[in-house]
């Protein structure tokens, strides 16, 4: 509002004076306005900084007396139990208030969240990456411009419909058509393992990566197909000039062109999976207190297990299991950024040969 | 010079700069349709012997082709010599890049891409059905008007082609890559940082890195497009200084708007305007005595 008001003034020229031009008159004109103008730029540059802290510093405040209690058996521990029944006792231990016989460990909910973002991920990079390459390099213009409203279509299902699809429709689907047949021949290897036994009802860790692979195909292959758009036609040229095939110009020059770019996508697409709440809480059964015995039977992860237990929560009267809550929201905080740090990380360390400068990435 | 090679006769054997004059001088104008030798060539279904044997590594018959409604190419029946320099000359827009990048068939990705007539690679069609382009392109390398370095590192770079077709094992990759690292002149300039990447090269070596990159796929035709035009003078000198020690082994075709340039490094001049295939005849007959009014005007100066 503020930034849009000197430009809209009429005492700084007239139409066919350029903007530049116009804005500095209006600015000159009044330094009450340039003052309004500086703080607003100021104050917006540090609202995110502020809110990420505040949001970090409410959060550790709540958790507090639970990561004390809590310890480091929190993380190795699969148990969720929130105290003895209908006659529970208030306790005090080392000065936290809780109800006699509660116990928490969240292994089971962060094993959950790292897994079905990998499934999600292994499932969604891919036909990201190849539906970009597709887009841009292979379909007919026309074409390509509908394949890009369908990608932002599907970006903008609201996620309890794809959820309610996911619990209704795909998640049976997977369990009676296609789960068997992988269950019957994975071998039995580890991490393959996994994918033996049990085959459930539909609601599990495979589900709901798939369900969020759904999610997050969109905002790979989006970021993707544009990435790879910037890419100068002048080394393609070089390559097919040279014989290379169509993939191999593809794999050697045009994504390590935007690999960078792309690792950014992925992340961008993690933090959507780890923190996605609502299709997920519908997909995966929630079964708190427990780890799933395979990717087909239930399971739940961090954002579900706080979504659903909350009301149950708040019964707690001496407010631990909500502190509890808190303490689960910083633990996936913390994996968020980590996924963030670690693939800056990975960026430095990929991005090996240099690309010319202002190549527009 | 007196004798003048015009429109696409080439008879005298490689290495041989002084052409036989033999071949009566078709002109352009009334005495023979254009594209007539061409209908005849491809009614006999190969290149004759008289007129095309020995000399000519690609030979154009009766070449049209534009992309949607424009034509780019009107007609062209061009020899060009084999194991010699040709240069490609003409006007801005006068079809002498796309000529070049029908040679070895890059225009095939452009949309709307149509052409009729034939060219010939050592006697063969380039269109011809289960021809692999792959093939063709690694035999038909290409120099770009700006340097186009992958996104590799400079060992890399030079090698990229030999990867993709598989012409050496993994023991081999290195020794091919300095040969042609010494081949152009770059070796003692990128020797100790091979892993480098090629983007901090300067743009001369750069260019050089792309000519050792197309070299070392063992090529039979170089096409260079306008090769030096982004390059300062001292790069442009080594580029031309490497195009003479290129021939008789390889065919060298050379896009350039630079008159000077076409003159230094070409054996052949091709003239072309709007289109049309003006002359073609030894570059000295070609720049002090033109058959054609059109290329005197040119080479003079006075348009284009």
């Amino acid at each position: 509002m503020a930034a849009s008001a000197p430009v809209a003034k009429p005492e700084g020229g007239a139409g066919g004076v350029p903007l530049p031009l116009r804005l500095g008159a209006a600015m000159r004109g009044s330094a009450r306005r340039g003052d309004v103008i500086r703080w607003a730029g100021r104050i917006g540059a540090f609202i995110p900084l502020l809110s990420l802290c505040a949001i970090m510093g409410v959060l550790l405040f709540e958790a507090l007396p639970a990561i004390r209690l809590n310890g480091w058996s929190f993380f190795t521990r699969s148990v969720w139990n929130e105290g003895t029944g209908y006659n529970a006792q208030i306790v005090t231990t080392d000065g936290v208030k809780h109800l006699s016989g509660s116990s928490y460990g969240a292994l089971p909910e962060i094993v959950g969240t790292i897994g079905t973002s990998l499934i999600a991920l292994v499932v969604a990079v891919p036909v990201s990456v190849g539906a970009a390459l597709m887009i841009v390099e292979r379909l007919p213009r026309r074409l390509a411009y509908l394949v890009g409203v369908f990608l932002e279509l599907l970006a903008g299902i609201p996620s309890v419909v794809v959820g309610l699809w996911g619990a209704v429709t795909f998640g049976p689907f997977i369990a009676h058509d296609v789960a068997p047949v992988i269950a019957r021949n994975m071998p039995d290897v580890p991490v393959l393992n996994f994918f033996r036994g049990n085959t459930g009802n539909g609601e599990g860790m495979l589900v709901s990566g798939l369900v969020l692979a759904i999610m997050v195909i969109p905002i790979v292959a989006a970021t993707t197909r544009d990435l790879i758009r910037q890419v100068p036609i002048l080394p393609r040229e070089g390559a097919i000039a040279l014989g290379m095939s169509d993939a191999q110009c593809a794999r050697r020059i045009t994504l390590p062109w935007v690999r960078s770019g792309i690792i950014g996508a992925v992340v961008l697409g993690l933090g959507r999976a780890l923190g996605e709440t609502m299709a997920v809480a519908m997909t995966c059964g929630v079964l708190l207190g427990a780890l799933p015995g395979n990717v087909y039977t239930t399971m739940t992860t961090i954002a579900a297990t706080i979504v659903t237990y909350l009301d149950t929560a708040f019964l707690d009267a001496t407010g631990f299991a909500v502190r509890t809550l808190a303490e689960l929201g910083l633990v996936l905080m913390v994996i968020t950024l980590a996924a963030n740090v670690g693939a800056r990380l990975l960026v430095r360390r990929v991005s090996g040969t240099a690309l010319p400068i202002g190549r527009g990435v | 010079m007196n004798h003048s090679h015009v429109r696409g006769t080439v008879s005298n054997p490689a290495g041989h700069p002084q052409g036989d004059p033999s071949v009566a001088p078709a002109s352009a104008g009334p005495g023979r349709p254009p594209g007539a030798l061409g209908a005849a060539l491809k009614a006999e279904g190969l290149a004759s012997p008289q007129t095309r044997a020995g000399g000519a590594a690609i030979c154009t018959l009766g070449l049209t082709l534009g992309f949607q409604q424009r034509d780019v190419l009107c007609n062209i029946d061009l020899d060009v010599a084999q194991g010699k320099v040709t240069a490609l000359l003409g006007p801005t827009g006068s079809g002498k890049t796309t000529l070049l990048r029908t040679f070895n068939r890059m225009n095939d990705m452009v949309s709307g891409y149509r052409h009729s007539g034939d060219v010939l690679l050592d006697g063969r069609s380039i269109w011809r059905s289960g021809l692999d382009t792959m093939a063709l392109r690694r035999k038909v390398g290409m120099l770009f008007q700006r340097p186009n370095p992958f996104p590799m590192s400079i060992l890399d770079n030079v090698v990229a082609g030999v990867k993709a077709h598989r012409l050496a094992g993994r023991a081999g990759i290195r020794p091919i890559a300095e040969r042609h690292l010494r081949e152009v002149g770059l070796w003692d300039a990128v020797a100790t940082r091979l892993k480098d990447s090629p983007f901090r090269l300067s743009g001369g070596q750069q260019q050089l890195l792309c000519l050792a990159r197309a070299l070392a796929v063992d090529p039979d035709v170089l096409l260079l497009d306008e090769p030096t035009s982004s390059l300062d003078p001292v790069a442009t000198e080594s580029i031309e200084a490497l195009i003479r020690t290129l021939v008789p082994r390889l065919t060298v075709v050379i896009v350039t708007h630079n008159l000077a340039q076409a003159r230094r490094v070409s054996d052949r001049t091709v003239f072309l305007n709007r289109g049309r295939l003006v002359e073609h005849g030894d570059t000295g007959q070609v720049f002090e005595n033109p058959a054609e009014a059109e290329t005197a005007e040119y080479i003079s100066g006075r348009f284009g």
